[in-house]
């Protein structure tokens, strides 16, 4: 995430159109280059060295860049290198103990320690140093009494390098990021195939509220979010925008969508608007591993496809959204089945290896759904640990147990046709 | 129990049957369903519940009664008590302006002992968070702990002590937990990021605190929304001669050497001819980017203005005179308490490993800082070297001697609470050095500080 002051963004006629860099553009590949170089070259330097060097690449490749906004465009570069490394203190010994032992002496001079020795004899700098080193058993006290500033931190490790594109990609998406510094609200509408329950994922976890509404548009069934904060009912504020920076990444791990957020920019009131179709973004974010259970759910829908009898039930593609909103969460069940003609809906639910956290969390969820008259059906792995009774009870819903697939058959057994 | 009144995120939710409703300002959130509030309406919503008999639960606040009673002996200035008196009779509400030096420290302190309850001070920037963490241990550090949270702290306790810019972040999350909101240079509160602050917060009693509460945009008007009503206000006028202490300034004239000078001509005849050629001045941070854009795409003689322009900085900082100078006079006043400010960060490191004097600038922890400044006032450190923190209501350590190394073209008001802040042992007269490298950029500003001191 970039500062405040790297934020580069142009306002035309009420949009905000974020700083963007090109990856193919010979210039920037140089800058991008030269400063993935300069921070794998570091290891084990001090970071007052890197500091300066950074700051002779930023006076000679900056305004090679763009004669205006270089500078900030460098600072903005490495500030996203900077998150990745970590810093260690160039010594065992304690500055903090070195230092006050120095000071405690050296006040306890009748007079100022001399410079250098003199025909007084009075005592000297160097005794009182020398004193200190001899009682602690470190040698070179004056250059590591202050060994704890930052400057003198040195580059212990440099976490997954980036490559220049990388770097670049990384860039273009902070940009945005800092835009949405400033935004008092976003909504995103999330088309069909969208998957909305990653997208609720980083809600909650961002503690954001949203408003759901459902969509019929030409593209297809599809859902509008409305996200901001609990204060945000009291007049915009641009409090949550952090938050909806840190939410851009999550939907980015997903397609297809339109995002639009209102923003404060200088003063301005501006428009933010992005689509998952153009934006060519990509996110850093690694999100959810779940590929068991993908495979479960893949399983699943290849066995309904091939079933002869589905006894009428149609299996939607795309999942259905139960907002709860006193959870401050959604049931994003794996799959939706209706039956015409009265189109009657139960939902699917798959439970896979998760945490006892998320395990509980989930079925919290699938209780409070059941409670305002959603048909939730819970297929649970035995492999689980937990009884398909205390799931029963735990969710007061149906419980379909499965071994290592889940066949279409107990569905529908426990869809009762 | 009809109602309940519950804190979430920086808001208030009251829980009613369904038929009622709760008084403004709540109002109906149709995301969540729920009745909700500022958090900053609870002294107002249990007020009118109260008044109107209404049975409620409060399980909103989560603050503590503490016992307080500050161990340091305060003799108060007869201001410091009316103050106080202003701000309870306005119902522990209300703004203090009071000029710098003139102890608003000490009502704040005062107003913590009199609220007895869990108390958030907010302050603005990280060397004023250090301050009152200093002051805070040292009054109540026998009964609380105090807590921390920005700067890269992370400690609550019912004593906490923030900055703006982390209560902003954080306190949504804790918002519960204080029953007296202090707010240091309350004249930053109105802005738009910040004045979200006290909305997040149940706190009924508040106290804030400033030299100057107006604002060129206007919002001061939001004060009394946030705060309460300006309480009381005294002038440095009103204050001048019986409070605030006299002080004696000597300038010290330093003059390179004569290599120094032969070398500092050299490079600033190449840095000015550059400057001339390109038509450029340096008046401002933007018009010293400009010169550093202009010189590195510069073919002929680019590299060679910024070397010079950089020469040129490092001779007039590190003139050797200045150190021997500075040198002298910390021999002569070994026996005093001597404070030396300088601009630069680095430079205070400098002459810490140089004179083997402790070092405080904004990079100094807490605690650390702490102690040095206890130790110099008792007297086991004889000096101090601090970088330029006094730019906004940070409190200079009682010092007899202070040494400023110019450098920079500070306001006038620099000079004079410099001055003033300095308390000198009794009978005694604060002494204050000021050091300026002739022939260089510094007699100007030196010229502009003096030219507008008394």
């Amino acid at each position: 995430m970039l500062r405040a002051e790297h934020v580069i963004a142009r306002y035309s006629s009420g949009a905000l159109i974020p700083h963007r860099l090109s990856p193919e553009n010979e210039r920037v590949r140089e800058v991008a280059d030269a400063l993935v170089g300069l921070y794998a070259d570091h290891a084990g330097k001090p970071k007052r060295d890197l500091e300066a060097d950074l700051a002779l690449l930023e006076e000679e490749l900056g305004p090679r860049l763009d004669a205006r906004r270089g500078f900030r465009i460098l600072r903005a570069l490495a500030k996203l290198l900077e998150e990745r490394a970590s810093w260690a203190p160039p010594t065992e010994a304690d500055p903090y103990t070195l230092r006050t032992r120095v000071f405690e002496l050296a006040a306890a001079m009748p007079e100022l320690p001399a410079a250098d020795e003199n025909l007084l004899g009075s005592s000297t700098r160097e005794e009182v140093l020398s004193h200190v080193a001899r009682e602690t058993g470190v040698e070179g006290v004056v250059s590591l009494m202050h060994a704890d500033r930052q400057g003198a931190q040195v580059l212990a490790a440099f976490e997954a390098p980036l490559s220049a594109e990388e770097l670049v990609e990384r860039y273009n998406v902070a940009q945005i990021q800092g835009v949405l510094y400033g935004a008092r609200n976003m909504t995103v509408d999330l088309g069909r195939g969208a998957d909305a329950r990653l997208v609720f994922r980083y809600v909650k976890l961002l503690g954001l509220i949203y408003a759901l509404e459902t969509l019929d548009g030409e593209a297809g069934a599809g859902h509008r979010l409305r996200l901001d904060g609990p204060l945000s009912l009291f007049g915009g504020t641009r409090k949550y925008g952090l938050r909806l920076a840190k939410f851009l990444p999550g939907l980015l791990l997903t397609a297809p969508w339109t995002l639009r957020a209102e923003v404060a920019w200088k003063g301005r009131d501006a428009i933010l608007e992005l689509d998952s179709e153009t934006s060519g973004l990509s996110s850093h974010y690694s999100g959810p591993a779940d590929d068991e259970e993908d495979d479960t759910r893949g399983a699943f829908l290849k066995a309904w496809e091939r079933a002869k009898d589905n006894a009428g039930w149609v299996l939607e593609e795309g999942a259905g959204i139960i907002p709860l909103p006193p959870l401050r969460a959604a049931l994003v069940p794996d799959f939706k089945l209706r039956r015409p003609p009265g189109d009657e809906e139960v939902h699917l639910e798959i439970l896979g290896f998760w945490s006892e956290r998320h395990l509980i969390e989930r079925v919290a969820l699938v209780r409070e759904a059941q409670a305002r008259g959603h048909r939730v059906l819970v297929a649970a792995p035995e492999s689980l640990g937990t009884s398909p009774e205390t799931l029963r009870e735990a969710t007061s819903g149906e419980v379909i147990p499965f071994k290592n697939r889940l066949d279409v058959k107990s569905v529908l057994a426990a869809l009762g046709s | 129990m009809a109602t309940e009144l519950r804190y979430e995120s920086g808001t208030l939710v009251a829980d009613v049957l369904a038929d009622e409703r709760p008084p403004p300002p709540f109002v109906w959130d149709g995301r969540t369903r729920q009745w909700r509030a500022p958090a900053g309406a609870y002294r107002e919503t249990v007020l009118r519940l109260r008044e109107a008999g209404t049975p409620f639960a409060d399980h909103a606040a989560r603050f503590d009664r503490l016992r307080l009673e500050s161990r340091v002996a305060m003799e108060p200035r007869p201001y410091q008590t009316e103050a106080l008196n202003a701000w309870r009779n306005e119902g522990l509400r209300g703004v203090v302006v009071l000029p710098t030096g003139a102890g608003k420290t000490a009502v704040a302190v005062r107003a913590i002992e009199r609220a007895g309850r869990s108390t958030l001070v907010v302050v603005p920037t990280l060397a004023l968070l250090k301050q009152w963490y200093s002051v805070l241990s040292d009054s109540f550090g026998h009964a609380v702990t105090v807590g921390l949270v920005g700067g890269g702290y992370h400690e609550v306790t019912p004593l906490t002590v923030t900055t703006y810019d982390s209560a902003y972040i954080h306190m949504e999350r804790y918002g519960d937990r204080f029953a007296l909101a202090v707010y240091d240079e309350v004249h930053h509160l109105p802005a738009e990021k910040y004045a979200v602050i006290p909305k997040m917060l149940l706190a009924p009693y508040s106290l804030g605190l400033t030299a100057t509460p107006e604002r060129p945009d206007g919002g001061h008007d939001l004060l009394p929304d946030l705060v309460g009503p300006v309480v009381y206000r005294r002038s440095p006028e009103d204050l001048a001669g019986t409070y605030l202490a006299p002080y004696e300034t000597v300038r010290i004239p330093v003059k390179l050497t004569a290599v120094e000078r032969v070398e500092y001509e050299v490079a600033d005849a190449v840095y000015r001819d550059f400057l001339k050629k390109h038509r450029l001045s340096i008046r401002s941070p933007e018009d010293w980017q400009r010169f550093v854009m202009v010189a590195s795409t510069s073919h002929s003689g680019g590299r060679e203005a910024l070397l010079a322009a950089r020469r040129r900085r490092e001779i007039r900082a590190n003139a050797e005179r200045k150190g021997v100078t500075l040198e002298s006079l910390l021999k002569q006043h070994w026996h005093d308490r001597t404070i030396i400010f300088t601009k630069s960060v680095e430079e205070v490191y400098a002459l810490s490993e140089r004179f083997l004097v402790p070092g405080i600038t904004y990079e100094t922890p807490a605690r650390e800082r702490k102690e040095i400044l206890d130790r110099f006032r008792e007297g086991r450190y004889r000096a101090v070297v601090a970088s330029d923190v006094l730019n906004e209501g940070v409190d200079v350590p009682e010092a007899d001697v202070a040494v400023i190394l110019a450098g920079s073209a500070s306001r006038r008001e620099y000079v004079q609470r410099l001055g003033r802040d300095l308390r000198p042992r009794e009978n005694m007269r604060v002494v204050l050095y000021e050091l300026v490298t002739e022939g260089t950029g510094e007699e100007a500003a030196s010229r502009r500080r003096r030219e507008t001191v008394p």
